[in-house]
C-alpha cells in the first residue's frame, strides 16, 4: 500500500517557446511525506524545468498538479509556492545582513499573518548547519560560496514548506558544506516534509528514491 | 531678401547668408570625417538636411496654426506630438515586452495634457485657453523632457529585471508577488529616469542658460522677466518627468510576468523581444 500522495503531477508536458520537441513529455509522479527523491539525468534533460513546474514557476506548462489531493486550480499560485518551495540552483542573497536575509520571507505580503522567528531561533538554526560562528549581523557580501548556499537553504527551510524542491543544492560546495546541506535536508524530511532534489554527480546515500529523466520521460531507478 | 541681417522688433533675423555660413561648418566636419574615416559623413548629411526640412516645416506649420486659431487644431497637434513621443519611447526600449506602446501613449496623454494646461491655464493664464503661441511650445518642452525620462525609466526597468532574473526567481519562489519581486528594479529605474532632470535643475543658471530663457533673451525679453517663465517651466517639466516615469513603469512592469506571477526570463518568453 503506497503512502498517501502529498504532491502529485499527472501528464506534465512542456515545450519551450520556439522549440519543436517537448522537454517534458507526459511525466506523472507522486511525492509522499517522508520521500527524499533524487532526480538525475543528462545536462539539459529538463531536471530544473521539472522542479519549476512543481513550484508552478513554469509558464505555459501543461499539467494537472495537486497538493494534498487539492487541485492546483483551487490554490492561488503564491500560496502554492509557500507550500511547495523551490530553491533555485543559483544562490541569490540580498544585500544586507544574515538576519535580514533569513527574515526576508516574512517581509512579503503572503506571510503578514505569520510571526517571523526571533533571534534565538535564528541563531540556533545557524548552529544546526555548522554556521554557529556567524553573527546575525554579518553582511552577506562577506560570506563564502558554501556559507551563502547554506544560508539560502536555511532561509527556505525556516518558512516550513511541505515540499522542498532543491536544484543542485550542493553543486560547487566543498565536502564539509555538502554534508551540512545533506544533514539539514534529511532533518527536514524527518520533521514531516518531502524533498525533490536535482543531483548531478555526488551520491550521499540520503535519497529514499531515485528517478531519471530520459528524453522527456521519468524512469524509476531501482535501488542496487 | 537682403544679404545683411535684418531686424524685426529688436530681433535679429537670420538670412540665407547666415544659414550658408552655418552649413559651411557642417561641411567642414564632413570633410574631417572623410579624412579621418569616421564614417559619419552620410548620417551627418542626412541629419543636416532633416534639420533644414523639419524646422522649416515646423515654422510654416506653426505660422499656419497661429493664424487658424482653432482649439481643435491645437488639440490635434498635441495628440500627434504625444503619439510620436510614445513611438520614440517604444523604439528606445528594445528589452521591453510588446504592448508598451499603449501604456506609453496613455502616460504621455495624461502627463502631457495635465502639466501643459496646468502651466498655461493656472500659472501663465493664457486667454483663450488654447492660445497656440503658448500651448504648443510649452507642450513640446513638457513632452520632450518627460519622454526622455520615461524612455530611460522603461529601458532600465526591463534591463534591470533581466539582469536580476535569478533574484526575481528566488523571491517569487518564496511567495513574492510581481510587485515585491520587481520592486528593486522599479525603484532603480524610476530614480534613473529622474536623475537627468534633477541634475539639469541643479545646474541651471550656473553651467548653462536653459533653452526657453535663451530664446526669450535672444527675442529681446528682459532677463529677469524670462527667469520667471523658466522657473515655472523647469518645475513643471520635472513634475511631468516624475509623473510620467512612475506611471509608465507601474503600467508596464507587470507585462514581463505571466498571469501566475512568474517572471518571464529569456527563454521563457513567447515573443522573441
Amino acid at each position: 500500500m503506497p503512502a498517501p500522495s502529498l504532491l502529485s503531477a499527472q501528464n506534465l508536458r512542456y515545450t519551450p517557446p520556439g522549440a519543436t520537441a517537448p522537454v517534458l513529455d507526459g511525466i506523472s509522479v507522486s511525492v509522499a511525506t517522508g520521500d527524499l527523491i533524487d532526480v538525475t539525468g543528462p545536462s539539459g534533460a529538463g531536471k530544473t524545468t521539472l522542479l519549476r513546474a512543481f513550484a508552478r514557476l513554469l509558464p505555459n506548462a501543461s499539467c494537472a498538479l495537486a497538493l494534498d489531493d487539492v487541485p492546483a486550480a483551487d490554490i492561488p499560485p503564491r500560496e502554492w509556492r509557500t507550500r511547495v518551495a523551490l530553491l533555485p540552483q543559483v544562490t541569490s542573497l540580498q544585500q544586507g545582513t544574515i538576519r535580514q536575509n533569513l527574515l526576508l520571507p516574512w517581509t512579503l505580503a503572503i506571510r503578514t499573518a505569520e510571526s517571523p522567528p526571533d533571534d534565538a531561533q535564528l541563531t540556533a538554526s545557524l548552529e544546526g548547519i555548522g554556521l554557529g560562528d556567524l553573527a546575525l549581523d554579518r553582511d552577506t557580501a562577506r560570506l563564502s560560496v558554501g556559507q551563502a548556499a547554506r544560508i539560502s537553504l536555511l532561509r527556505v527551510v525556516l518558512t516550513r514548506p511541505e515540499v522542498l524542491l532543491l536544484d543542485e543544492p550542493d553543486a560547487n560546495l566543498d565536502d564539509d558544506s555538502a554534508a551540512q546541506v545533506a544533514t539539514l535536508t534529511q532533518r527536514f524530511v524527518a520533521d514531516g516534509g518531502a524533498v525533490v532534489r536535482v543531483r548531478h554527480l555526488r551520491r550521499d546515500g540520503a535519497a529514499t528514491r531515485r528517478v531519471r529523466i530520459e528524453s522527456g520521460s521519468l524512469v524509476e531507478v531501482t535501488p542496487t | 531678401m537682403t544679404g545683411s541681417p535684418g531686424t524685426d522688433a529688436g530681433v535679429i533675423l537670420i538670412g540665407w547668408q547666415q544659414l550658408l555660413l552655418a552649413t559651411g561648418f557642417v561641411v567642414f566636419v564632413g570633410v574631417l570625417s572623410l579624412r579621418l574615416s569616421l564614417g559619419i559623413e552620410k548620417s551627418l548629411a542626412i541629419a543636416t538636411l532633416r534639420t533644414f526640412v523639419q524646422l522649416t516645416a515646423l515654422g510654416l506649420v506653426l505660422r499656419w496654426v497661429f493664424g487658424v486659431d482653432s482649439p481643435w487644431l491645437v488639440l490635434g497637434i498635441l495628440a500627434l506630438m504625444m503619439a510620436a513621443a510614445a513611438h520614440t519611447i517604444v523604439r528606445r526600449s528594445p528589452d521591453a515586452p510588446p504592448g508598451i506602446f499603449a501604456s506609453s501613449l496613455f502616460t504621455m496623454l495624461l502627463t502631457g495634457f495635465t502639466v501643459t494646461f496646468a502651466v498655461t491655464g493656472l500659472i501663465v493664464q493664457v486667454e483663450p485657453w488654447y492660445l497656440p503661441r503658448y500651448v504648443i511650445p510649452i507642450a513640446g518642452m513638457v513632452l520632450g523632457n518627460s519622454m526622455n525620462g520615461v524612455a530611460l525609466a522603461l529601458e532600465r526597468t526591463f534591463a534591470d529585471m533581466d539582469q536580476r532574473s535569478g533574484e526575481i526567481l528566488a523571491l517569487t519562489a518564496l511567495g513574492a508577488s510581481p510587485w515585491e519581486a520587481a520592486g528593486d528594479s522599479i525603484r532603480v529605474a524610476i530614480r534613473a529616469g529622474l536623475i537627468p532632470t534633477i541634475n539639469s535643475m541643479a545646474a541651471a543658471g550656473v553651467v548653462f542658460i536653459p533653452g526657453m530663457m535663451t530664446g526669450q533673451i535672444l527675442a529681446g525679453a528682459d532677463p529677469v522677466a524670462a527667469t520667471g517663465y523658466q522657473i515655472v517651466v523647469m518645475l513643471m517639466v520635472s513634475a511631468a518627468t516624475a509623473m510620467g516615469s512612475v506611471l509608465a513603469v507601474l503600467l508596464s512592469y507587470r507585462k514581463r510576468f505571466s498571469a501566475d506571477g512568474v517572471f518571464l526570463e529569456k527563454g521563457y518568453r513567447p515573443d522573441t523581444r
